[in-house]
């Protein structure tokens, strides 16, 4: 058993400027993305008009805009709490949040200057064969922005890498191997430690694979003449895609792990069954994306069958871990819920309730009749917007508190109730129009589907006004970020402390 | 191997070059640079695309490489200086790196005595060398960058060398010119595979800290 006790002091550290500037991009950019889909539920449910260009055009910037800026989102996450524990680099920090911010813009003009709309799989031969609807330089430009996006993570992981090595002499110690595969001596990484580990990991891989793909396409929209095998492009977008939104997640995750504990005064542990969860998943993320490719028959079977089988097995260690962890954190604590707390513990049923239609799609059998439909997005909207992004505003929150007593308004609480309520219901038609065999990615639905459209327009208005209420929220108390000062109530019942 | 610095005189530059001439990685970059400037040695090295690409090109790289790091640290410092710093040495050996991993170059270097001796002095100097003073100034960061965007482009000289419809070298035939791509394409997961699992086994220095933070002023310090 690990010998963890813990002790207490007054203040939470603040936010560095770095953090800050990540978190107002994000909020900012999610607001516009979330506007963005929003159009594309109206058109879809023949509400507004715009024609189906426009919408293509959207539903590239909503699709690549989402995952970057959850990557950008977890990342502020994961680095201010990571730097409690190792020295990183604020220059890093600021490096990739500009190479960042110069991809955004090459890809806003690819997309509407230069009216690309090949999704933000770009997969090949797509972006080379428009058929006159975009030009090759607006393709380029478009992959050459994800190629700079990608060389700031990349930096950032490299530095984070660095950092950790520093500290803990191996990637092996950080994810916590001796302890797990040797004599337990207690000393075991911290869930922070752990988890940016192997975010680290599978990035770096994930990146290169990227970089590799992306090199691979830009040169050959110049010289066609240098084919590329249809396959083996989309298996390498699809590990690294995969790859990276998963990433987010598994670095938003950080905050559950450092700020429940501080509501509850109890140690999130790393025992056993977290460093084994945690090792699994490590190479299990690196293994399931063939689950999006079940229905290319022309795949290797092996790889569908290990799609399969991982797809199966991922699902269970952190989640399960993570969700188990924090019920006992939470039991009989006597926490006090506050707006901070309440969205990291909702951002677990989500992140729970999302992977399940994905646990589901992932039979193969199922996935020959579910994968094109809005079945998958009715998958990727819960886990991203009530797991993921419920984690970023629970962070937001939680660094914007004035003081620990300070009260949410009731603004706050109906937002809070407008965000999950507008994401359930938003899913749910997403989910259903699944369930109903509705097409995804069709700019125009038929019309017995319209009635799904409508309810999932209603619900995003819903749930996006609770996103603003969070952001406004965050953007009004950004002074406050920055302070180091005592954030989370203490338990209605305080349990003894050991120091 | 001792570090000089500032002017030396008399005897004691003396002492210092033998010693420098003694310094450990001098006499393999010298013994290997001649070997690999053999008949023997250059006609089995360029007998094949792979061979000459993969084996002979790296390893007169990888000479230069040697023989600057056998240089003292100082004089390392100063001759990085003198040079612009590690970014100037990096760009130097990525232009000339690039250069000989052209097809025409290759074609080159095995019909033309003056563009061979050209690749048997610039691998060294312009590659191996410039790589080998800006190695340690790039740090962790830059290192880590320089291996992956090696492991990520040498993946797709592979391929375009896959994937070119036409066969490229003179020299070469097209059977070579596919194991080349795939022998790089290989070559490239290995490295990668190796710098990442270098990551895995680096031994620890200094105590384990791990369940200490860096700042004591935290709302939850864990100690043990």
């Amino acid at each position: 058993m690990l010998t963890t006790t813990h002790t207490t002091t007054t203040d939470d550290r603040g936010a560095q400027t770095g953090v800050v500037a990540y978190l107002f991009t994000a909020a900012a950019v999610v607001l516009l993305m979330m506007l963005f889909g929003l159009l594309m539920r109206l058109e879809q449910a023949q509400l507004i008009e715009m024609g189906p260009q426009p919408f293509y055009k959207l539903m590239t910037l909503h699709g690549a805009g989402m995952v970057g800026i959850a990557g950008i989102a977890g990342a502020a996450v994961m680095w201010h709490f990571l730097r409690q524990y190792v020295a990183l680099s604020t220059g890093i920090l600021m490096t990739n949040l500009a190479l960042f911010l110069a991809g955004v813009v090459m890809i806003l003009t690819s997309v509407l200057l230069g009216d690309f709309h090949g999704a933000w799989t770009f997969l090949f031969p797509l972006p080379g064969q428009s058929m006159g609807m975009w030009s090759t330089q607006a393709a380029a430009l478009f992959m050459a922005g994800l190629l700079v996006i990608g060389v700031g993570f990349l930096l950032l992981h490299l530095d984070i890498a660095r950092a950790i090595l520093a500290r803990h002499g191996s990637l092996a110690r950080a994810l916590g191997w001796p302890q797990l595969f040797g004599r337990d001596d207690g000393k075991a990484p911290p869930p922070t430690i752990v988890a940016s580990t192997m975010v680290t990991i599978v990035n770096l891989i994930g990146l290169v694979v990227g970089a590799s793909i992306l090199t691979m396409m830009l040169v050959n929209l110049y010289v066609p003449g240098l084919q590329i095998d249809a396959l083996l492009a989309k298996g390498m977008i699809y590990f690294f895609g995969h790859v990276f939104i998963n990433a987010t997640i598994y670095m938003a995750v950080i905050a559950v792990y450092e700020i429940l504990p501080r509501y509850t005064q109890r140690p999130w542990k790393s025992n056993r069954v977290f460093l084994a969860s945690w090792s699994a998943s490590t190479l299990m993320v690196m293994f399931i994306f063939p689950h999006h490719l079940l229905m290319d028959f022309a795949f290797p079977k092996w790889m569908l069958i290990m799609g399969h089988v991982i797809g199966y097995l991922n699902t269970v260690p952190i989640l399960l871990v993570t969700g188990y962890g924090a019920l006992m954190l939470v039991y009989r604590s006597g926490i006090r819920w506050d707006m901070s707390s309440r969205l990291l513990y909702v951002s677990l049923f989500g992140w729970a309730a999302g992977a399940m239609p994905a646990f589901i799609d992932g039979t193969i059998s199922v996935n020959y009749v579910m994968h094109n439909t809005l079945w998958v997005p009715g998958h990727f909207h819960t886990y991203l917007l009530l797991g993921m992004l419920a984690m970023v505003f629970g962070f937001m929150y939680y660094l914007g508190k004035p003081d620990r007593d300070a009260p949410d308004g009731l603004l706050d609480r109906i937002a809070f109730w407008c965000y999950t309520g507008g994401t359930l219901g938003f899913a749910l038609s997403f989910l259903y129009g699944g369930k109903e065999s509705v097409a995804r990615r069709y700019a125009v639905h038929l019309p017995e589907w319209v009635p799904y459209d409508k309810a999932g327009a209603a619900f995003a208005l819903l749930l996006i006004s609770g996103a603003l209420w969070f952001m406004l929220r965050f953007f009004a108390r950004l002074g406050q970020t920055r302070h180091d000062h005592a954030r989370t109530p203490e338990p209605a019942s305080c349990p003894a402390v050991t120091a | 191997m001792s570090i000089t610095i500032g002017p030396l005189h008399g005897r004691a530059r003396r002492a210092a070059r033998i010693e420098q001439l003694h310094a450990p990685g001098l006499a393999p970059a010298s013994l290997i640079y001649l070997l690999l400037a053999t008949p023997w040695a250059r006609q089995w090295l360029e007998a094949t695309m792979s061979a000459h690409m993969l084996v002979q090109i790296p390893l007169l790289a990888g000479c230069g490489f040697l023989a600057a790091s056998a240089l003292g640290e100082a004089r390392q410092a100063r001759l990085l200086a003198a040079l612009g710093g590690p970014v100037p040495c990096l760009l130097a050996a990525l232009l000339a790196s690039s250069y000989w991993m052209l097809p025409r170059a290759l074609d080159a270097a095995l019909v033309d005595p003056l563009t061979e001796l050209a690749k048997f002095l610039t691998l060294p100097a312009l590659v191996g060398a410039p790589l080998a003073l800006a190695w340690r100034p790039l740090g962790a960061i830059g290192r880590g960058f320089v291996w992956n965007n090696l492991a990520s482009m040498l993946a797709v000289l592979g391929w375009l060398y896959l994937a070119a419809p036409v066969r490229i070298c003179n020299s070469y035939s097209v059977f070579d010119q596919t194991h080349a791509g795939w022998s790089m394409v290989w070559l490239a997961l290995g490295l990668f595979g190796a710098w990442l699992g270098s990551l895995f086994v680096r031994p620890l220095s200094g105590p384990n800290r791990s369940q200490t933070r860096v700042s004591t002023q935290e709302g939850q310090a864990w100690t043990t």
